[in-house]
């Protein structure tokens, strides 16, 4: 059935799917939409389903892998997710590590701790200025969130020699040991963060109308949250207490004491104040890295071949875990790569919600974003 | 003819220039003008940034006269499935009803566009009425999903606020014993009206931001899911039309508010004219007014329109009836009738 409005348009076209229902198309260009489209079925304020289309920045990345040698691959897999290289990177560069059938001396696996923290860091802070954004269209915490990232930049940048894509994980290592005055410069700038955390639960994540918007609403149970395979903060927003730096450690994580962020609640504002403990956690764990770096070398020579074979790597990335998986035929390049990413996962829950409870129009930014999604991660 | 013209000029000069200059036409438009470009250079310093900078020196006050005259020169867009007509009269109708609200507020004594002998607080009221009409009207010639959902959310949302707004001011009617906006503000002299309306003025507040439609009622032009709500297929000169009648509207509300509840004109005498010293007082109160009311804009998330309309009937209907009967009660009181 439908009845159509006179002066018909293909673009404007108000076509009834039954019981008064309709399409209404957020995106590709649209203020929330990002580089996809959600096809919400609507009836002007009660949503019944959300379509996700995903595949508007799709680079095939992982075709492009089988045409680089295996050094040559980081930076087309840095592209993944530019706000979150380096969490990114280690799932690549662990996975060529163990295909190659090296070790990457401790002192590079507590830098490269450090780096993947500082990137979480940097990760959460854009999730929660996005989130704080939907949920008004008042880009105030997203300004402030942009503008405490700078120190954290800065920072890689005296590292590393970029502000962003720095690839900096080498397989066997690092690039280059830490600069004089980093360390120093670090603490401070942690110490000044952890104050700057507090300023936003005092201005947003405590605040009542963001409360009232995101409480409740889009709550994933414990069960379903397993089902859907959610990845990440989302997980462990809905209680499930799975880390992979913490059941399966890479780099320096095995050796680091830090606890595991969950939440029992599942809704949106639960994934919101898990992304700013888990920055807490973070704080915590780069200080410990700093404490207890070890001395030595930051690099080990690297094979030219790897000997036939595969390898799969898992790593803890800002959205939630990645899985890599390498098979090796012999030569310098790969015969394949295959990348598992978590806003693919996470997309899901979104698709899936709707169907399982009530959600208004007003709330579908504010759902989306709550999951942290990253269409170029889901894309690859 | 021309002498005609000429000694109707000369008899009704006063009324001519107060409609054409103040506190008509050029300051309503000066006041948007003003408004728009505090508005981003004030909550720029509150989101760690600078605002327009590069017309007009740092200060960048040339840059909304820049924005209007690139937008009056731009192509007018018309959606094929819209209703002409209609598109067009809501966008040239929309700034003219919140102006013609302003006509009613006095300004300084005998300052006033038009004097409505006694009822123009009613005349305030029923003038607003339409433009919950007029905004239907817009999103639905433009024939749109999202301009619709914004219409309609409109009508919800300006129900639910209005009645608290109207039966906050009975509140002060009671309290003066008259319709007359002028002489509500000639009663405030010695106090204003907040302190004995405090509960109607903090329903009068709510019920206002939901009237002005800004943060945490934006909730027609939600730009988060409705793109810009009723507004979306606006282009050009009729976008600034419609960005117009959203300050015009901020301005006739809140000049209310001041008049309804902090005293109007009334100051103390710092000019020894009292009518420059009432503009003084007007426009410096609307300042303080409009500073409150960016600030709440960049402190508080969107409510969702189910939530505001619960406000409205649940809680602030019930308190605006509540404050009727304690006025009667204190007016009893203290001045042994009503």
């Amino acid at each position: 059935m439908s009845a159509r409005i006179r002066g018909y348009s293909p673009f404007t076209e108000i076509e009834e799917v039954g019981d008064g229902l309709f399409r209404l198309n957020m995106g590709p260009q649209h203020p929330i939409s990002g580089q996809g489209r959600f096809i919400v079925l609507t009836d002007g304020e009660r949503v019944f389903d959300i379509e996700m289309d995903i595949g508007y920045s799709h680079r095939g990345i992982e075709k492009i892998l089988e045409y680089k040698t295996f050094v040559q691959g980081i930076v087309p897999v840095e592209r993944m997710v530019m706000l979150d290289t380096s969490n990114i990177l280690m799932g690549y560069v662990g996975a060529v590590e163990k295909v190659l059938g090296i070790e990457p001396p401790p002192r590079a696996n507590y830098i490269r701790t450090i780096v993947m923290e500082i990137n979480r860091i940097l990760s959460h802070l854009y999730a929660l200025g996005l989130l704080s954004e939907s949920a008004a269209w008042n880009p105030a915490v997203f300004l402030w969130t942009t503008a405490d990232r700078e120190p954290f930049l800065d920072l890689l940048e005296m590292l590393t020699g970029a502000r962003w894509s720095y690839s900096f994980f080498v397989p066997g290592g690092v690039r280059a040991d830490i600069p004089r005055g980093f360390v120093e410069r670090l603490r401070k700038t942690l110490d000044w963060f952890e104050k700057r955390i507090e300023v936003y639960e005092e201005a947003w994540i405590y605040n009542e109308l963001f409360r009232m918007r995101t409480e409740g609403m889009g709550v994933v149970s414990r069960q379903q949250a397993i089902e859907w395979g959610l990845a990440g903060p989302n997980l462990r927003a809905s209680g499930v207490p799975y880390d992979t730096r913490k059941n399966e450690p890479y780099a320096a994580y095995g050796e680091l004491d830090f606890k595991i962020v969950t939440h029992n609640a599942g809704d949106s504002y639960a994934r919101g104040w898990a992304r700013v403990e888990e920055m807490k956690v973070s704080v915590d764990i780069i200080r410990q890295a700093l404490d207890n770096m070890p001395e030595g070398p930051v690099k080990t020579r690297m094979p030219p071949r790897p000997k036939p074979g595969e390898a799969f790597f898992r790593v803890e990335t800002g959205r939630g875990e990645m899985n890599v998986y390498i098979v090796s035929d012999g030569k310098e390049k790969p015969y394949r790569v295959k990348i598992s990413p978590a806003s693919f996962r996470n997309f899901f829950a979104i698709e899936m919600l709707p169907k399982t409870q009530e959600i208004l129009l007003a709330d579908v930014p504010v759902l989306i974003y709550s999951f942290d999604p990253w269409f170029l991660d889901a894309d690859r | 003819m021309l002498n005609e013209i000429l000694s109707f000029i000369n008899e009704n000069f006063q009324t001519l220039f107060m409609i054409s200059v103040f506190p008509g036409l050029s300051f309503v438009l000066g006041f948007v003008i003003f408004a728009v470009w505090y508005q981003r250079k004030y909550l720029a310093r509150l989101m760690i940034r600078m605002g327009p900078v590069h017309c007009g020196r740092r200060l960048g006050w040339l840059q909304l006269i820049a924005d209007a005259l690139k937008l009056i020169t731009k192509e007018l867009i018309f959606p094929k499935a819209a209703n002409k007509p209609l598109f067009i009269f809501a966008s040239i109708m929309l700034p003219v009803i919140p102006a013609a609200m302003i006509a009613l507020i006095p300004f300084a004594p005998g300052l006033v566009i038009y004097n409505a002998s006694g009822v123009s607080l009613l005349i305030f009221f029923a003038i607003s009425t339409l433009f919950p009409v007029v905004s239907v009207i817009r999103g639905w010639a433009a024939n749109n999903k999202f301009t619709i959902i914004g219409a309609f959310r409109n009508i919800y949302l300006d129900i639910a606020g209005e009645i608290p707004v109207f039966l906050a001011s009975i509140g002060v009617m009671i309290w003066a014993g008259t319709y007359d906006l002028n002489e509500i503000v000639i009663q405030q002299s010695g106090m204003w009206f907040v302190i004995p309306q405090f509960l109607g003025f903090i329903v009068f507040f709510i019920g206002f931001l939901a009237m002005i439609e800004k943060v945490p009622f934006d909730i027609p032009t939600a730009e988060t899911e409705l793109i810009y709500g009723p507004n979306t297929e606006y282009t050009g000169a009729m976008f600034l039309n419609m960005m117009e009648a959203d300050y015009v509207n901020v301005l006739a509300w809140t000049l209310l508010m001041i008049t309804l509840y902090f005293g109007g004109y009334n100051g103390p005498r710092i000019f020894p004219d009292p009518i420059i010293n009432g503009i003084f007082w007007m426009i410096t109160k609307l300042l303080i007014a409009i500073t409150i009311i960016f600030t709440i804009m960049i402190s508080y998330a969107r409510l969702r329109i189910d939530q505001a309309v619960r406000m409205g009937w649940n809680y602030l209907l019930p308190l605006s009836i509540l404050n009727i009967l304690l006025t009667l009660i204190l007016k009893y009181i203290m001045f042994g009738g009503v």
